[in-house]
């Protein structure tokens, strides 16, 4: 447990020289919400369809706001360890007291810590500003879902991240998966409409299951037997990754 | 000597390389070596010998390929974890935390190692004086001078006390000052107990500190003892140093008409190399100087360069020089 305070307290101090970055952390996705959800709020006027009616696209919205954002923390995460190799301090790491599984488990509840806090501030001012019809009753399911959505998506990008050696290369295979992930997903907008080839693609796509889940927790909607496969789905996916990453990190950083 | 004596016993270690596309590299070579505990232990090698593979393996970053190593009776492998709460390590890459400031560095390591918190900042204190760095405590790493950077690394292994310390050319960019603080450090750290683990170009920094020195080249032992140990590997030689006021011509060519292993002229300043047991020669060399005004006049030992320079320029075949007795 010390070693995994001293990783978090590492990571909250090198947060803390950064207000730029502590602003995007906290704050980026609320402003997604406002910019974009709004924008599109006002394009699909007529509202979004559900079994039984329609919501405002901001409602359905917010969960795929929450799912992009446990992404982009995951992102920022993983690209610390091209930043902690390039000041030389990735390998001094791995020569600390510590096991593989600690440094990883504690640079992840560091930064599921601040995906809690992101998705607190983003709901509570989601709320009050754009009138979304939050789920009180299910909060810990959303805060749940953040959490272990930041995880699963960390010890994905990790793998990579470790792997990857080149600054360059990992930039260009974000901006691929982060274009896949996104937009062959449920994140923007409902699957009904889409061509079967793409529906079959979000549907494999983790990204659809952590942001069908967290819809359902934020807002209710979604068939409740498809949500609980597909959240299972994405706890396997997160097992699998964490896996990945710590044999990652274990076998494969100096060959 | 028992294995409970000694904190790093490597026995034959071996490491390939497979790079993409290019034959197997061998880095170490069914390497054995044995460090004691509480010495302070010079590795020495060109550049490729495989000192920093070896640093690498004994601090848990890497595995080997074949054979044993244990860190205090810990093996690198099955017990990993074990052997990393006994070391600290100062590589050989500047590994410090850019974005903090230079006491944030000092205590965020010793977070890592576990230090009492109440003990934390006044040790940091004290090795931020000893270090010289106490007007540079709250500035960030990122805008500090390479130098710095360094002593900031370096200061950090001082933060705690394991056992064993690991130090890759821990001085490499430091001022002579600081490169002397840092000695003096070193020196402190073996006294209280601490094994030394150093690598490093510098073979007079080698010299002044290591109890025992291995040379290392291709992956393999050259030799491994103490200085003087190492010393008599080499035909035992005087190194002689003659500065004149004046160097007449007709002196000089009487210099080098002698059957010197060497023979250098700089201005007024003669630099032979002669062998130890030829003292009718040194006979000689004192009876030319008497024939000009001497200013300084100087007979010194061979130096660990002039091993090392003998042993690897001659690919000299491996041997171990200990003493009797000794591991």
């Amino acid at each position: 447990m010390t070693m995994i305070l001293a990783v978090m307290y590492r990571e909250y101090r090198i947060r803390k020289t950064s207000l730029t970055w502590l602003f995007y952390d906290l704050f980026m996705p609320l402003t997604y919400l406002l910019l974009f959800g709004i924008g599109l709020d006002r394009a699909f006027a007529q509202g979004i369809p559900i079994p039984g009616g329609t919501i405002s696209y901001n409602a359905f919205f917010l969960s795929g706001v929450l799912a992009m954002a446990c992404f982009g923390i995951a992102i920022n995460t993983s690209y610390g360890f091209f930043v902690d190799r390039d000041n030389g301090i990735f390998y001094e790491f791995l020569t600390y007291p510590m096991t593989r599984a600690q440094f990883l488990i504690g640079k992840i509840v560091f930064n599921c810590l601040m995906s809690l806090a992101q998705a607190t501030l983003t709901v509570v001012l989601g709320v009050l500003l754009l009138g979304i019809p939050f789920l009180w009753s299910q909060t810990v399911f959303v805060l749940l879902g953040v959490a272990l959505g930041t995880a699963g998506w960390f010890f994905f990008l990790a793998t990579f991240a470790l792997r990857i050696r080149r600054n360059d290369m990992f930039n260009t295979f974000i901006n691929v998966a982060y274009f896949v992930l996104m937009f062959a997903s449920s994140l923007f907008y409902p699957l009904d409409q889409l061509p079967s080839w793409l529906r079959i693609v979000s549907w494999i796509n983790p990204m659809t299951w952590h942001t069908d889940a967290l819809r359902y927790a934020t807002i209710g909607v979604g068939d409740v037997r498809i949500v609980v496969l597909e959240a299972t789905a994405f706890a396997l996916f997160l097992l699998l990754s964490f896996g990945a990453a710590l044999q990652t990190i274990r076998r494969a950083i100096l060959r | 000597m028992t294995s409970g004596t000694m904190a790093i016993e490597v026995q034959g270690l071996t490491k390939v390389y497979h790079p993409p596309s290019s034959p197997p590299v061998t880095a170490l070579d069914g390497l054995d070596l044995r460090v004691r505990r509480g010495e302070i232990f010079g590795l020495l090698g060109k550049n490729g010998a495989g000192k920093t593979t070896l640093l690498r393996i004994l601090t848990t970053l890497m595995p080997p390929s074949a054979g044993r190593v244990t860190i205090l009776g810990h093996d690198v492998i099955d017990d990993s974890l074990r052997v990393r709460q006994n070391i600290c390590v100062v590589l050989q890459e500047n590994a410090v935390e850019l974005y903090l400031s230079v006491l944030d560095n000092l205590i965020t390591y010793a977070r890592f190692h576990a230090l009492a918190r109440r003990d934390i900042i006044p040790r940091a204190e004290r090795v931020m004086e000893q270090f010289e760095l106490t007007e540079h405590r709250a500035q960030k790493v990122i805008d500090l001078s390479g130098g710095l950077k360094r002593r900031v690394q370096v200061a950090k292994v001082f933060m705690v006390e394991k056992p064993i310390v690991f130090l890759d050319e821990a001085t490499t960019g430091m001022d002579p000052i600081n490169k002397r603080a840092t000695l003096t450090a070193i020196r402190e750290q073996a006294r209280a107990g601490r094994t030394i683990f150093l690598t490093t170009h510098i073979l007079e920094e080698a010299e002044e500190l290591c109890d025992t020195i291995a040379i290392i080249d291709r992956g393999k032992c050259l030799a491994m003892g103490s200085l003087p140990a190492i010393k008599s590997l080499i035909p035992n030689a005087f190194e002689i140093s003659i500065t004149f006021d004046m160097l007449p011509e007709s002196l000089a060519a009487e210099f080098r008409a002698l059957p010197l292993l060497k023979l250098e002229q700089k201005h007024a300043t003669i630099e032979a190399r002669i062998r130890a047991i030829d003292l009718p020669l040194l006979e000689t060399i004192s009876r030319l100087a008497r024939g000009a005004t001497v200013r300084h006049f100087e007979v010194r030992s061979a130096t660990l360069e002039d091993v090392f320079v003998g042993l690897l320029g001659s690919g000299a075949r491996a041997s171990d020089t200990r003493e009797p007795g000794a591991p």
